[in-house]
């Protein structure tokens, strides 16, 4: 009996033994590879990856001044010559400041020198987002052209390729559009319906459908487009598979439908563009051929970081212009700025600048770092994050400003609708924080595998290990994951904040194993859940670069830095206690998580397709 | 009347109130005729279709007057509405000043609502109400309240509230001032209109599925009105196959044109189209609809469940989200504790295409439909359509006896051609006859 239990258990530590080898060596390329510093994958599993976060990226001194120089040109145009006002009353940016743009080199910032371009580093194309925010119109055009019209052609295209189309895209000659939309096809690939077929002689492709919400659809000379086409596969059967195309207009039977009326970004062009057999040479297959779906992915997840920067100059502006206001303007013999509830707004205003500020900082450093890191959901949180505190900043704003917001004399009610756009473009948030969350789950459940195929099995070390592990943890237990300490990545007067960080991120990596551990896959389907894991983990990188950027600021001695510290604070708190609601919601029958009923409302108004409560005034007798 | 009180003591209060309801039925017996106790149709003929009568042969019931009848004859100009029914009320208050027969009056009223067109009419139920005199009946001792003081007013009170709740009508203040007049608080009226009260508040929207209260006339909107009953996809599609042609129309070939009305979804299209050809539809019915008193008949095509071994398995397309991953790969699944689902066996069924109502019930007329469903799904003309007719409705001809003469809403009267049912000629396919 004795030597039997023995035995078992010898067994059972071997078992857990040879899991922990595949743990080991599952991680292993995850460390060893060049990629990857993967610091919001690692949040997933409860760790904090410090490297490439702590401490802040810099820029060497000589970069520095290379981009102050240029940016003070392109200011200085953007304050004295670009008029936003006319630019959205007529619906269209007037040649000359095209032009203009286009001498300045706005048009290729990011394509290598090489090629005629401006071979900005992301950490500098950031910083030139931020004065280009000035007009949204104008981002929005310069960013189809860049951030994903000719991004394909530097991502994927061939010497031949780069070297025939970046200079003239880079010097602006040719203005770039990015066609994957469909009438029936937004997120969902398998729907598109544009087609192109090989032609006999196999020379060129035949390009024929339609793609809608093309920004600058008419102003474009070259297209990325995505069509299906017929692909061999390799056991011999045909499957239509996506393709990315480069198309010159000059390859006719290009045409472009009336330019739409839009609520925002008026300035920009967006419209229809009709394929109708239109000839691209094989040579123009951007990837390869059946390899579209991964070329449209890679330029979607690499362009979202810039809407940070972006986002957080509109602000930097719009507080500039509301101070203004508030401190000038008298009621009761004081100035709007002397009431408790204005003075709220602009530390609302502030606080949100300043995180997005950090967090797009960070990603565009940490992208910056040798060997292409991935930080496709870093980018993604810093979109997120940045389009919705646009919105809510802008619309604070007009808060401050009270009736004169509204009117169009003033340019506030503009900027309200051209950060709306930030919310549904480039992916919308919702199916953003599908991508945060999912795309974390995975990592993280693929790293837990074997711990919770064990859990599940019923294997008594484990669950005892766990059951002791919450025991400790419900006992109130010290997390300590590295950030303070003597000396810590973190200042002190930072301190506080970095525990609270450190808690936040030790429970959500629980929390993630239970979520795993009671849905397994099916978690795809939870939506309500994954928005709250995407929520936590917005706030957690959040977290991170606040306190990386304001302990950064005091150790070298930043003007004002003890104003980011407040700032950072103020953050960690409100998100501490955010991040601790949306654990206890993500808890099973938590009485916060109010998921059931929120399905049954919404599917009784749904069946009903209307609001179903009966009109107060109604009566029975 | 002495066998009610004794009941009514026996039991209580609520069953009192039952007990009185049916002594309500032979209050209005007259003395003449005391073997049609319970089954005076005449008496009864306006509550009988609530309730399915057992059609046991009946005696012919000896038809007597019944007094006051001449106040409800037909004026002159032959107007039946409102007006003429409340003159009729308010020539009996003068004609009888001391209300003599004041009970059968009302009884009488009661059975006369309907021809006036004024059974849904609050006033006109509370103005009844009004003919009773008043503090008569109100008991004025204990002994008086415990026994059901004036019982046959008191039944006749109630059976004026319940046709106010056959018909749905809420009583409101008047009606409940006017009781406590007339009957006082502890009397079996206000008992009944407490229930009232109560219940029909609670009931009157407890149907998910509301029917209008008067249904339309049109017998091409009526089976409108059926076909978005039965069908829960609001963005199913209702579409008229034939007008029916006035019969008068001149030069018609086929004088009996009849109507078709059909309603399909764009999920039941999207299944028709991926039909497997090989296997045949079937046209079914006719099937039985009420919508309120009215029983309309409709057809459904169907197919049968096709076997598993043709089930498509849906798998997620590798390439398919472009934003974020459709499934995580991961080898474990949900927990058992996270299954919210409840044990339920569901017996699947093939799937229905599309339904639809005619004004005809023989297989020309359902042909006409299948061909105007080819046109929206071409698909369907590759696969054979077998029509699987039952004769008649069974057992829905008799219950169908006791709704109003609707002539368009008749049953089908079985099929006119005898030989057993062929399919579509066209498709050139052997048929199947049905039940």
């Amino acid at each position: 009996m004795f030597g039997c239990s023995l035995l078992r258990r010898a067994a059972a530590v071997a078992r857990a033994w040879q899991g922990l080898e595949v743990l080991r060596a599952r991680r292993r390329p995850l460390h060893t590879s060049p990629q990857c510093p993967a610091f919001a994958k690692e949040l997933f599993l409860g760790n904090l990856e410090l490297k490439g976060i702590f401490p802040f990226p810099e820029v060497s001194q000589d970069e520095l001044n290379e981009i102050n120089q240029f940016v003070g040109p392109v200011e200085k145009f953007f304050t004295e010559e670009v008029d936003s006002r006319k630019i959205d009353q007529e619906g269209k940016i007037p040649v000359d400041t095209l032009e203009k743009l286009k001498s300045l080199g706005l048009f290729g910032m990011q394509v290598p020198e090489e090629y005629g371009g401006l071979g900005l580093s992301n950490t500098m194309y950031a910083r030139l987002g931020e004065i280009i925010s000035m007009d949204g119109s104008i981002s929005v055009t310069l960013a189809a052209h860049q951030a994903i019209g000719l991004k394909g052609i530097i991502l994927v295209g061939s010497e031949e390729q780069k070297a025939k189309y970046l200079p003239k895209l880079a010097s602006g000659e040719h203005i770039a559009a990015f066609c994957l939309t469909e009438p029936a096809s937004g997120s969902d690939a398998a729907s598109i319906q544009t087609r192109a077929t090989l032609s006999e002689d196999k020379k060129h492709f035949v390009l024929n459908g339609s793609k809608v919400w093309i920004t600058n659809g008419a102003l474009a000379s070259i297209f990325t487009v995505f069509a299906k086409t017929e692909v061999v596969d390799s056991d011999g059967s045909t499957k239509d598979k996506i393709t990315a195309f480069i198309v010159e207009r000059g390859f006719g039977g290009i045409t472009n439908g009336k330019p739409e009326d839009k609520l925002g970004i008026r300035g920009s062009n967006t419209c229809e563009v009709h394929f109708e057999n239109t000839k691209v040479p094989v040579e123009n297959v951007l990837g390869e051929v059946g390899g579209g779906f991964k070329v449209a992915m890679n330029i979607l997840n690499s362009g979202r970081f810039s809407m940070g920067t972006i986002v957080a100059g509109m602000l930097k502006k719009l507080i500039e212009l509301t101070t203004e206001y508030a401190c000038t303007r008298k009621q009761f013999n004081r100035n709007l700025s002397e009431f408790g509830l204005i003075q709220e707004k602009f530390a609302l205003m502030a606080q949100k600048a300043y995180v997005m500020e950090s967090m797009a900082y960070l990603t565009a450093g940490m992208l910056d770092q040798p060997g292409f890191p991935d930080c496709s959901i870093e980018a993604a949180m810093v979109k997120v994050f940045s389009s919705e505190a646009a919105w809510q900043c802008v619309s604070e704003a007009l808060q401050i400003l009270g009736g004169s917001g509204y009117m169009k004399d003033y340019p506030y009610e503009r900027m309200l609708r051209d950060s709306r756009i930030l919310l549904i473009f480039e992916g919308t948030n919702e199916i953003l924080r599908m991508y945060i969350a999912l795309t974390g789950l995975q990592h993280a459940g693929r790293i837990l595998t074997s711990r919770i195929n064990e859990l599940k099995r019923g294997n008594v070390i484990t669950v005892m290990e766990t059951i002791g592990r919450r025991l400790r943890d419900s006992l109130g237990r010290a997390v300590d994951l590295g950030l303070t300490g003597n000396p810590g990545f973190v200042h002190p007067s930072l301190g506080d904040s970095a525990v609270k960080l450190e808690e936040n991120v030790y429970y959500f990596g629980r929390t993630v194993e239970t979520l795993l551990l009671r849905f397994g896959k099916t978690i795809v389907e939870e939506q309500l859940v994954l928005k709250r894991v995407a929520n936590i983990l917005i706030n957690l990188y959040g977290m991170t670069a606040v306190l990386s950027r304001a302990s950064r600021s005091i150790r070298i001695g930043l003007q004002n830095h003890d104003h980011e510290v407040l700032l950072a604070n103020m953050f960690c708190v409100e998100a501490y206690f955010q991040n601790l609601f949306s654990l206890s919601q993500l808890d099973k029958y938590a009485p916060e998580n109010l998921d059931e009923q929120i399905k049954k409302v919404s599917q009784q108004i749904l069946e009903k397709r209307a609001y179903v409560c009966a009109h107060p005034l109604d009566r029975t007798s | 009347m002495s066998w009610v009180l004794a009941r009514g003591l026996s039991r209580g209060w609520g069953s009192i109130c039952w007990d009185t309801l049916s002594g309500s039925h032979f209050s209005q017996v007259t003395p003449q005729a005391p073997w049609s106790l319970h089954y005076s149709t005449v008496n009864h003929k306006d509550e009988a279709w609530l309730v399915p009568q057992p059609s046991e042969p009946q005696r012919k019931p000896i038809r007597v007057l019944t007094p006051h009848e001449e106040l409800f004859r037909p004026s002159p100009d032959g107007e039946r509405d409102k007006a003429s029914f409340v003159g009729a009320v308010q020539n009996f208050r003068q004609y009888s000043v001391h209300k003599r027969g004041h009970v059968d009056f009302i009884y009488l009223a009661l059975r006369k609502m309907q021809e006036f067109g004024v059974e849904r009419d609050l006033a006109v139920y509370n103005l009844l109400l009004d003919v009773f005199p008043k503090e008569v009946f109100r008991p004025r001792n204990v002994f008086q309240r415990i026994f059901v003081h004036y019982p046959r007013q008191q039944e006749c009170g109630i059976a004026v509230l319940e046709q106010m709740e056959r018909h749905g009508i809420m009583p409101n203040k008047d009606t409940e001032f006017l009781l406590i007049q007339i009957f006082g608080y502890k009397s079996y009226p206000m008992l009944k209109f407490l229930r009232m009260k109560l219940w029909l508040t609670r009931f009157k929207n407890i149907n998910p599925y509301p029917i209008p209260r008067d249904l339309p006339q049109d017998p091409v909107d009526l089976a409108k009105l059926g076909l978005r009953h039965m069908e829960p996809d609001l963005s199913a599609k209702v579409t008229v196959y034939q007008m029916a042609l006035p019969s008068d129309t001149p030069g018609a070939e086929d004088p009996t044109q009849p109507h078709i009305v059909g309603i399909q979804s764009p999920e039941q299209q999207a299944t028709l189209a991926h039909h497997n050809p090989s296997r045949p539809v079937f046209v079914e019915g006719p099937f039985s609809l009420w919508l309120r008193n009215k029983c309309v008949y409709y057809y459904i095509l169907r197919a049968d469940l096709p076997p598993p071994e043709e089930k498509k398995v849906e798998e997620i397309p590798e390439e398919w989200n472009l934003y974020y991953p459709m499934k995580l790969d991961l080898d474990y699944a949900r927990g058992n504790w996270d299954n919210y689902e409840f044990d339920i066996d569901k017996v699947t069924e093939g799937p229905i295409f599309a339904m639809c109502m005619a004004g005809a019930h023989d297989q020309g007329t359902l042909i006409k439909w299948i061909q105007g469903l080819q046109e929206t799904n071409p698909a369907l003309a590759q696969i054979p359509v077998v029509f699987r007719l039952a004769r008649s409705p069974g057992e829905l001809l008799t219950s169908s006896g006791l709704e109003g003469p609707s002539p368009l809403q008749a049953p089908p009267q079985g099929q006119e051609d005898d030989h057993p049912l062929q399919p579509l000629q066209q498709q050139g396919q052997s048929g199947v006859s049905g039940a």
